[in-house]
């Protein structure tokens, strides 16, 4: 670009309508094209580390789930996964099975949440609300199965806290019917409606080359064109027999382009690939425990004997989750314990989507990885990280004490422009 | 008639269409939210708002031009409360006419637009200055196509020696689908057509709300206006859509049914009046609720491209098949 | 691509790198083995590895966790090599260790633009330094953040809140 004088930038974020979650671009605009774009993240960094440096395990197995409001059962999954490996704790067959229910059902309701989400985006609000009103089945199924809506407490080291009960069994296949029924319709609504195609066709691609050199990870690497789904290559719960495939758009008959369109396309499609493997699960699942350890002091316990690492890996809606975690014996908190989000690895991909393209798409380029600020800008664990350790209580009383200070700086504000 | 009695009609009019206007736009939130399976605000939500936004402070930013910001707003809200004098409503006729009004009234309808883009430039944010220049790039979009779906229609009726030329007045008392012939009929239905495409675009709402795109540019031309100005700002959208509406009403359903009903005098007044309002309110169903329920969001260069091409094209086919009809017919 | 395949080009391309297999038993009705190979790799090998690892089949880099060991600083560098078929995938981690005196590393951004967040990540939260990294910038702690959290000997960290108190008083 060798003239510059009409280059100019427009902040995006961290707080803007387009953005569900504080992030900031700053991109150069030359008219309406994108020239450049800068990034900061860790508006949403909330120093959990803080928090959980002073409590064991299975007080951080529910911190994890408070990472992320959407991915409450991947980041359990994923750390009850490293931490099994790393105490050597084995999970029964029936929890293996509720695990994936579970999951699946997630990302049902994540995938909807993003496809009213992208719709809004596109100014497409007749879409928003209906998926959303839509995805209202599968957040009751949640409830009426954990008792949340989100946050479900489900995972736990050695197995599930909730079984799906006999009569539950009706509402999941209600549930599997309702948008076994729905799906052509979605699928009209987003991949056959003219508008919305002229919105997301050719727009934000990653080539196939670049979603492999920047390790993008679920739908957006898949939209790509790539086979990588961590349920297909590195198996763990019960994927493996399940036989779960990577979904491309291949899968819809489409030369994998890598732009918006794609990414609905698999985010769509693998709604129908979740229910799938619900109905599997509910018909294969075998009777028996739901964990090995049904006393939390006996589990405590054990983990407070057991010394080792691990790593837990799980193909989270938004993609590959990765917790690595280093246990010591004699010590209930853990040496390391590191968290990888999805959004983390997506992070460089929007480089290369947004170049060249309008200030019109931002906002859909930038809901096309489906982003999740809270999961990336999240937390590490130092066991005893400082002599300046902070606990909870002081964590508390800073805060408070931050709040005051902010109230009494608060100064009435100079009023501009005429008007009472 | 004397001049206070002018302007007792004009305030009639401007109050009235104000009122109107801002009464169509709760219908029209609360039939969108309806077919978006929402409840939706109460009716006279658009009165809460406009009630609240003129107790609130109005903000004027730092970086803005004062006066050109303030300004505008004020600008907008005269130019669309002066279309509503130059249409006819029903069975009264406009209370400002003269020959070429019909002319007038595109330069006036432009003219909030422009208010509009002038006021974001001048409000100094980056967003409102992306927001503005798209503005400037729909008006010359949509300009083209709306001049000539109206001037061909006035034109032909200038042709037909149908009163003063290029008048609203004469258009509305000679219905011209009875006086052309089929090629005409065919034109016509072109062009209105292409009216109807336009008024969505000329009144900044899905799929043409690209000035303002909430989730793109934050509300963009709107981003800096708060208080009053943004209530100005509201009205004249209000008043906007009204004039939008009825015009595309006069020009092609002119129509009152009073006569069907063999009602005449005051009566025949009042039940035409109401059913002009009604065909107002219909177009305005047809060409921006449904219309923005339906659609996503386009982009600019789509717009722009759309207008130019395709949408030009159409309207002056239109506007040969009126010629070719006046050298059939005379 | 098996895991002793992997083993094996590791093993020529860096002299003497011995990668253990911790398999991780997987399954309810068919048991089978996922592989995990862990080895410990010195600095100077560590692009070396990569590079082999990259040659060997489609490369992802997960994240690099890292913590403050005492007398170095442990560097894991989770990677999984060979994505695409049904179990095809191979889990790799190479374990590097810094001394403190000289916490630089070479960056493996050439061979894999993806990593270099988590690089980043690293310079800020651990105080190292990275040859060849395209950027330096911040990915989650405000630019002007003093100190790096997850030293536990950084007299930085010592006063870190107190710091980031006091940070918070200047600027909001």
């Amino acid at each position: 670009m060798a003239e510059t004088q009409n280059v100019y930038e427009i902040p995006i974020g961290p707080i803007h309508p387009a953005l569900k979650e504080p992030i900031r671009f700053t991109f150069q605009v030359e008219g309406e094209r994108i020239r450049g774009v800068d990034i900061r993240t860790g508006f949403a960094h909330r120093g959990i580390e803080f928090m959980a440096m002073k409590r064991n395990l299975i007080q951080i197995l529910y911190l994890s789930e408070r990472i992320c409001g959407i991915c409450s059962i991947s980041h359990p999954i994923a750390i009850t996964l490293a931490v099994e490996r790393a105490a050597g704790i084995e999970v029964p067959p029936r929890a293996q099975y509720l695990r994936v229910i579970y999951s699946e059902l997630e990302r049902i309701h994540s995938h909807l949440l993003w496809a009213g989400v992208a719709a809004h985006e596109l100014g497409f609000d007749t879409l928003l609300h209906l998926t959303w009103k839509v995805r209202e089945q599968v957040l009751d199924l949640l409830e009426e199965l954990s008792g949340n809506r989100i946050d479900y407490a489900l995972p736990i080291y050695g197995g599930v806290r909730r079984d799906v009960a006999p009569e539950q069994i009706p509402k999941v296949e209600a549930m599997a019917r309702y948008y076994r029924g729905l799906l052509d319709e979605l699928l009209d609504a987003f991949l056959r409606d003219p508008s919305v195609e002229a919105r997301t066709r050719n727009v934000g691609i990653l080539t196939a080359e670049e979603a492999d050199s920047l390790c993008a990870v679920g739908p957006t690497a898949r939209a790509s064109g790539l086979s990588k789904d961590v349920r297909q290559d590195r198996p763990y719960l019960v994927y493996g027999e399940l036989g779960v495939k990577a979904i491309t758009p291949r899968d819809y008959g489409l030369e994998p382009r890598g732009d918006v369109y794609d990414k609905a396309v698999v985010r769509l499609l693998e709604v129908a690939q979740s229910l799938d493997l619900i109905e599997k699960c509910l018909y294969e699942m075998p009777e028996g425990e739901i964990t090995s350890f049904p006393k939390v002091p006996a589990l405590l316990a054990h983990l407070k004997k057991a010394e080792g690492e691990g790593l837990g890996y799980h193909e989270a809606p938004r993609g590959e989750v990765i917790h690595y975690i280093r246990l010591e014996a004699g010590v209930e908190e853990p040496m390391v314990w590191k968290v990888k989000a999805p959004t983390y690895s997506n992070l460089m991909s929007w480089v290369p989507m947004f170049r060249d393209q309008e200030v019109a798409d931002i906002p859909i380029v930038a809901a096309s990885i489906d982003p999740c600020m809270c999961c990336m800008d999240r937390v590490h664990v130092v066991r005893d990280g400082s002599p300046g350790t902070v606990l909870k209580e002081e964590l508390l009383r800073l805060s408070r004490e931050k709040t005051e200070r902010l109230t009494r700086h608060l100064s009435p504000v100079p009023r501009h422009g005429g008007a009472a | 008639m004397t001049a206070l009695h002018l302007v007792w009609q004009a305030a009639t009019v401007l109050v009235g269409g104000g009122l109107l206007g801002l009464v169509y736009k709760g219908f029209d939130r609360k039939l969108a939210a309806r077919m978006q399976a929402r409840i939706g605000p109460p009716l006279r939500q658009p009165f809460l708002d406009v009630g609240k936004l003129l107790v609130k402070e109005s903000v004027v930013p730092k970086d803005a031009v004062g006066w050109l910001f303030k300004a505008m707003p004020f600008l907008a809200v005269i130019a669309s409360f002066t279309v509503l004098l130059y249409l006819p409503w029903g069975p009264f006729p406009a209370i400002l006419r003269s020959g070429g009004d019909a002319i007038l009234v595109l330069y006036l309808l432009a003219v909030p637009a422009v208010a509009m883009a002038l006021g974001g430039f001048a409000s100094g944010s980056p967003l409102a200055t992306v927001g503005a220049q798209r503005e400037i790039v729909m008006l010359m979009s949509y300009e083209f196509p709306l001049a000539v779906a109206v001037v061909g229609v006035v034109w032909r009726l200038a042709t037909l020696g149908g009163g003063p030329a290029f008048s609203l007045g004469a258009i509305a008392a000679a219905p011209l689908w009875a006086l052309v012939g089929p090629l005409g009929v065919i034109g016509l239905a072109i062009l209105a057509a292409c009216l109807l495409i336009v008024t969505p675009a000329e009144l900044s709402k899905i799929p043409f709300d690209i000035p303002e795109a909430e989730t793109e540019i934050a509300g963009g031309l709107m981003v800096e206006y708060s208080g009053v100005y943004l209530a100005l700002f509201y009205l004249a959208d209000a008043a906007k859509t009204i004039a939008m509406a009825a015009l595309v009403v006069t020009l092609f359903a002119p129509y009152g049914i009073a006569g069907l009903l063999g009602l005449s005098g005051a009566g025949a007044q009042a039940v035409d009046l109401v059913f002009h309002l009604l065909k107002i309110f219909v177009v305005m169903f047809a060409a921006v609720t449904t219309v923005r329920v339906a659609m996503a969001r386009l982009k600019i260069d789509q717009v722009a491209r759309g207008f130019w091409l395709q949408i030009t094209a159409v309207a002056v086919a239109g506007l040969v098949l009126l010629v070719l009809d006046r050298m059939v017919v005379g | 691509m098996t895991a002793d395949q992997v083993k094996k080009t590791l093993a020529s391309a860096v002299p003497g790198l011995e990668a253990e297999l911790r398999s991780r038993p997987v399954g309810v009705r068919t048991r089978v083995e996922v592989p995990e190979l862990w080895a410990t790799v010195s600095r100077e090998g560590l692009v070396p590895a990569v590079a082999a690892l990259k040659a060997a089949g489609p490369l992802h880099i997960s994240v690099i966790s890292g913590r403050d060991a005492g007398e170095g600083i442990e560097l894991l560098y989770h990677f999984a090599v060979g994505y695409g078929t049904p179990g095809g995938e191979v889990t790799v981690t190479l374990r590097v260790t810094v001394s403190k005196s000289d916490p630089v590393l070479p960056s493996i951004c050439h061979l894999l633009p993806g990593a270099e967040t988590s690089e980043r990540e690293k310079i800020e939260f651990l105080g190292l330094s990275f040859t060849g990294i395209p950027s330096t910038a911040h990915v989650f702690l405000p630019d002007d953040f003093p100190g790096h959290p997850w030293r536990k000997d950084d007299p930085e960290t010592a006063k870190l809140v107190n710091r980031l108190v006091e940070w918070e008083g200047k600027n909001g």
